[in-house]
């Protein structure tokens, strides 16, 4: 993947940057997760879960209904968010499935 | 825009599935579980907070909610969510079954009763309070038999009882299972539980559609292994049915014959039935789609999956085909062999690379406590394939499982 980091698309990076650092994290850390910007291109924004987040059995209701959501509403002409998290890899999520 | 809410658990391997679903659809999602998301209070357009053991009070719930917000469908995704998304369903008038058959549906002694009155059948059965005395409910039931709990799915706390210590003994293993912590039961199914007639035979699980009160059979899949206790753990099942094709057309009129019984008309249904030679008996017959993550297993039409499906039908559009895809495929589920810690997974390149075997999805982490049944209710992960024949399926699951090891200590 590659990065593109200036003009437009920069700008747009660091809006999404400053929305992770100032609302998203600081709400996620409440169940021991954080969220990491990996990049944006096309208005498609790449992030990582960690922590809690990372193999979280809610990690795909905190991505779409929750920060999708909110970067789509603060910066509009976000398209999609895309998760690039390995969540197989995760030691210590919040909620843990199984079968009903 | 169409809006959907999803009554998701956050402890349902569902998640991701319907999400997808949804995402895919482009529906606005409104997504609702039992505790709160960390984004609850910054996303209060797309995230609830319900109380899933109130189905009446979450409806309320919703209903107020939903002022501002108006939903066009309501879809629960397991066991734990069926009757609330009725309730709410019920309370906005959308598209839904009756909260009355899907309540029935979940608890074994009611559903047993609606299937017995109609002439569906089933094991015989008895309910069992358990305050009483153990030997003395022993003497009226025949062996061998099951002891299950009344709500409670994926076999936990189901156990086979050959003699009268037998029986004993898991009467007080299920009344310990139902007090833990993470059995979140109450009421009757907190105070009885169900003893039934062992029924011989093979077993098959049925995913089926009912659209207005009839049923479309979605998938028959075979249970190869033989499912005689003590505990019913539940591993590989491959689709299409090996069994002769006059058999499966009795499986899908009795599993039809018990829906109409419970009042089930709407949405996904997911049963369980043996089959000796007397013919099928009804297990169960849940309203609500498969567990766990076997629905990948499932592709319908030009590659949709279940979960598409079954929003769909919620929502009321159209859907081209519910034919399954006529390739074999199946799934096993990787079964817990013993309590403790995850310490390490060895064998998934070689079990990836059998032939047929298309995914490994380990989906217990390293360091997870892990429980066997009859108290447990998670698996170690699940193993897909696809191949020519039922048969190749069973063996690429088969030799794909062998290649796993698993460290719990």
């Amino acid at each position: 993947m590659t990065t593109e980091s200036t003009g437009k698309n920069g700008d747009l990076k660091s809006r999404v940057q400053d929305l992770i650092d100032t609302m998203i994290n600081p709400a996620v850390a409440g169940h021991g997760g954080y969220v990491e910007l990996i990049d944006v291109q096309e208005n498609r924004v790449y992030l990582q879960m960690g922590g809690g987040c990372q193999g979280c059995g809610a990690a795909d209701v905190t991505l779409k209904a929750g920060i999708e959501r909110l970067l789509k509403e603060e910066i509009p002409e976000i398209a999609e968010v895309l998760d690039t998290t390995d969540h197989a890899a995760g030691s210590n999520p919040y909620y843990t499935p199984g079968k009903a | 825009m169409a809006r959907l809410l999803l009554l998701l658990p956050t402890t349902t391997y569902r998640t991701e599935a319907f999400v997808h679903a949804a995402h895919k659809l482009g529906v606005d999602l409104v997504c609702a579980s039992e505790r709160p998301s960390t984004l609850e209070e910054l996303a209060p357009g797309t995230l609830l907070t319900l109380d899933f053991a109130d189905p009446e009070g979450a409806a309320a719930r919703v209903a107020e909610w939903s002022r501002g917000h108006p939903l066009d469908a309501v879809v629960g995704v397991d066991d734990l969510t069926t009757t609330v998304a009725a309730a709410i369903a019920h309370r906005l008038g959308l598209r839904a079954n009756p909260v009355a058959a899907v309540a029935a549906a979940r608890n074994k002694y009611q559903m047993r009763q609606c299937l017995a009155a109609a002439g569906v059948p089933v094991p015989r059965f008895r309910r069992l309070a358990l305050k009483d005395d153990p030997f003395t409910a022993a003497r009226g039931v025949a062996f061998p038999c099951v002891l299950k709990p009344l709500a409670l799915s994926a076999s936990r706390g189901v156990v086979r009882a050959n003699t009268v210590d037998q029986f004993i003994a898991a009467f007080h293993r299920i009344g310990a299972i139902l007090h833990r912590d993470d059995v979140g039961v109450s009421g009757e199914a907190a105070e009885y539980l169900l003893a039934e007639q062992f029924v011989p035979g093979l077993e098959v699980a049925l995913e089926g559609l009912l659209v207005g009160g009839t049923l479309h059979t979605l998938a028959l899949f075979d249970k190869p292994d033989p499912l005689d206790g003590p505990f019913f753990e539940e591993t590989i099942y491959v689709t299409p049915s090996r069994l002769p094709q006059a058999i499966q057309r009795r499986i899908t009129k009795v599993t039809a014959a018990a829906c109409a019984a419970l009042g089930l008309r709407e949405g996904p249904v997911h049963a369980e039935l043996r089959v000796n030679d007397d013919g099928p008996w009804v297990i169960e017959v849940a309203a609500r789609s498969i567990g766990g993550l076997c629905s990948r297993t499932l592709r319908f039409g030009t590659g949709m999956s279940l979960e598409e499906l079954i929003l769909r039908h919620a929502l009321g559009w159209t859907i081209d085909s519910l034919d399954r895809e006529r390739r074999p495929a199946g799934v096993m589920m990787i079964p817990i062999p013993r309590a403790g810690r995850l310490q390490a997974v060895h064998g998934q390149e070689p079990a990836a690379a059998v032939e047929g075997i298309e995914e490994v999805a380990i989906t217990a982490h390293l360091g997870q406590e892990l429980m066997p049944l009859p108290e447990g209710w998670q698996y170690l992960g699940f193993i897909f394939a696809r191949a020519e024949t039922p048969e190749a399926v069973e063996k690429a699951l088969r030799e794909a499982h062998a290649h796993l090891h698993f460290d719990i200590a």
